[in-house]
C-alpha cells in the first residue's frame, strides 16, 4: 500500500468536492442540462458511427439479426414492408427483423397511429445501471421528448432526450420510474413500478382490488400518464396481499423484455413531419382496440 | 506531457463508446464497466496522481452522457484511481488484473449505493450486493485484456510518466 503525497491528497479532496458539488447542482436544478445534452448529442453521433462497425459484432454475440448502415436499414425496411403487404416473397428478408417489423406494423394498424421503426444502437456509457438505450432516429424523423416506445407488443419506455439523429429512451423497467396502468379484467387502475430485468411491481390504488395471477395490465388511463394509453405492459405472475388486507402487491412479467431489445418503434403521438418514412396504418384497418 | 493528455482523451472516448455499444449490451444486467477498468489499469501503472485525474475526467464524461446526476461516476472513479494507484506495486499482469477487478467491483457497488442515496434510478442496496460477484468476474475478464495494453502503452517513450511512480524503474544512478 503506497501512501499518497500531500499534493495528491489535496488534489483528491478538491476533486471529490467538485464531484459532490456537481451532484448537488444536478439534483437541485437544471443548471447542468446544457452540458448533459451537449455530451449526449456528441456521444449519440459517435454511437451511430461505432454502431456501424461494432453493431454486427454485438448482434452476432446477442444472436440478433445483423444490420448495416442506416441507408441499408431504410432500404430493407421498405423492402420488408412490401413483403408484409403480400406483394413480394420473403426470399432474402431477415426473418427476425421481419417478425419484429410485422409486430410494429400490426401495432400501427391496430392503434391507428404512426410508428417510426428504430434500432437500439447503444446503452449508457458508464456502467449497466442506467436503464436507458440510444436509438438511431431523432427529431429529424419526428421523434419528440416523452413519446412512447413500443416493441410492437408491449411498452418499452419513453423518449427522454432527442437530437436530430439519435434519441435516448428511458426504459420503463428502470427501478425508479412508474407507469400508470389499468387491469384489463377488473378495470382497476394502479402504478406499475419498474423492477429491473425482473419486470414490474404492480400496486393497485384500491388496496382491496381483486388482482389475480394472469391479469393483463395496459397503460392508461390517458392523460393521467405520460405514456400512450392501451399499450400492453405485462401479465401478473404472482400476488401478495398483506395479512391486514391494507396493501396488495403483484409481480408482473413484462410484455416487452427490457434486455435484448433490438428493433423498436417510437409512437408519433403528435404526428410530426418525418424524414424517415413511418409505418402508416393500413387503409382497411381493423377496428379492434388494444387490450382485446 | 501534451501527448499524454491527447492519448488520455482518446482512450476515454474509445472506452465510453465501447462500453455503450458493446460491453453494456452484452453484459446486461450485470454492471460491468470498461472505463472503470481502464482507470484502474492506468492507476496501477502510473500511480494515484494520474489515476485520480484520469478517473475524474472519465467519470464526468460518462456522467454527462447518462441519465443520473453528473458527478456520481466522477466521484466513484476518482476513488478507483486513488485506490488502484495506492495499491500499485510491481506485480504481474494477472495480479494487477485481479486488483483492478476487485477495485472496480467495489466501485460499481459504491456507485449503485450512491444512486440509491440520491434516489435517482431507484437502485437498491440489495442490488448492489447481489451484483458484486458477477460484476467482479466480468471486470476481471476485461482487466485481463486492458491491463497488458495499458502497460504497453504507458511504458513507451512518448507516453511514459514524467516522474514515474515506481522509482525502481527510473533510469539513472540514484536507482535501486
Amino acid at each position: 500500500m503506497r501512501r499518497l503525497t500531500r499534493r495528491q491528497r489535496i488534489a483528491a479532496l478538491v476533486l471529490a468536492g467538485v464531484a459532490a458539488c456537481l451532484i448537488t447542482l444536478d439534483l437541485g436544478g437544471s443548471g447542468l442540462r446544457p452540458a448533459h445534452s451537449g455530451v449526449r448529442g456528441a456521444l449519440g453521433a459517435l454511437y451511430r458511427g461505432s454502431d456501424a462497425v461494432l453493431g454486427p459484432v454485438r448482434r452476432f454475440a446477442q444472436g440478433l439479426p445483423s444490420a448495416g448502415s442506416a441507408t441499408a436499414t431504410i432500404a430493407r425496411l421498405r423492402h420488408e414492408n412490401a413483403v408484409l403487404r403480400g406483394e413480394l416473397a420473403a426470399s432474402t428478408a431477415d426473418r427476425a427483423t421481419q417478425r419484429q417489423l410485422a409486430a410494429l406494423q400490426r401495432s400501427a394498424d391496430r392503434r391507428g397511429e404512426r410508428i417510426v421503426p428504430a434500432r437500439v444502437i447503444a446503452l449508457g456509457p458508464g456502467q449497466g445501471f442506467d436503464w436507458t438505450v440510444t436509438l438511431d432516429v431523432g427529431t429529424s424523423s419526428g421523434i419528440r421528448v416523452d413519446q412512447s416506445v413500443t416493441d410492437g407488443d408491449g411498452l418499452v419506455g419513453r423518449v427522454l432526450y432527442a437530437d436530430p439523429s439519435s434519441a435516448v429512451v428511458l426504459l420503463c423497467a428502470d427501478p425508479g420510474s412508474g407507469v400508470g396502468v389499468r387491469d384489463v379484467r377488473t378495470g382497476q387502475v394502479g402504478i406499475a413500478t419498474g423492477n429491473g430485468s425482473a419486470g414490474f411491481t404492480f400496486v393497485p390504488l384500491d388496496p382491496a382490488a381483486a388482482v389475480q395471477v394472469g391479469d393483463r395490465l395496459v397503460t392508461g388511463p390517458a392523460g393521467a400518464t405520460s405514456f400512450v394509453a392501451g399499450l400492453s405492459v405485462g401479465t401478473v405472475s404472482s400476488v401478495a396481499t398483506a395479512a391486514d388486507r391494507t396493501t396488495t402487491r403483484a409481480d408482473v412479467t413484462p410484455t416487452a423484455p427490457a434486455t435484448g431489445l433490438d428493433l423498436v418503434g417510437v409512437i408519433l403521438a403528435g404526428g410530426q413531419p418525418a424524414t424517415r418514412a413511418p409505418l402508416s396504418p393500413a387503409r382497411s384497418q381493423p377496428v379492434a382496440q388494444a387490450g382485446h | 506531457m501534451r501527448i499524454r493528455i491527447v492519448a488520455a482523451v482518446a482512450a476515454i472516448i474509445t472506452a465510453l463508446l465501447l462500453q455503450a455499444t458493446l460491453v453494456a449490451p452484452l453484459a446486461l444486467p450485470i454492471p460491468a464497466s470498461l472505463p472503470a477498468v481502464l482507470v484502474a489499469a492506468v492507476a496501477l501503472v502510473d500511480g494515484p496522481g494520474s489515476g485520480m485525474a484520469f478517473g475524474f475526467v472519465c467519470g464526468l464524461g460518462a456522467d454527462l452522457g447518462s441519465y443520473h446526476p453528473a458527478g456520481l461516476l466522477a466521484l466513484t472513479w476518482l476513488g478507483v484511481g486513488v485506490l488502484a494507484g495506492a495499491l500499485a506495486d510491481r506485480r504481474g499482469v494477472r495480479a494487477d488484473a485481479l486488483t483492478a477487478a476487485l477495485v472496480c467491483a467495489a466501485a460499481s457497488a459504491v456507485a449503485t449505493l450512491l444512486l440509491t442515496l440520491v434516489h435517482s434510478g431507484g437502485a437498491t442496496a440489495w442490488l448492489a450486493l447481489r451484483q458484486l460477484v458477477p460484476a467482479g468476474v466480468l471486470d476481471g475478464l476485461l482487466a485481463l485484456a486492458v491491463v497488458p495494453a495499458v502497460r504497453a502503452f504507458l511504458r513507451t517513450d512518448t507516453l511514459r510518466a514524467v516522474q514515474p511512480q515506481l522509482a525502481e524503474l527510473r533510469p539513472g544512478p540514484s536507482g535501486g
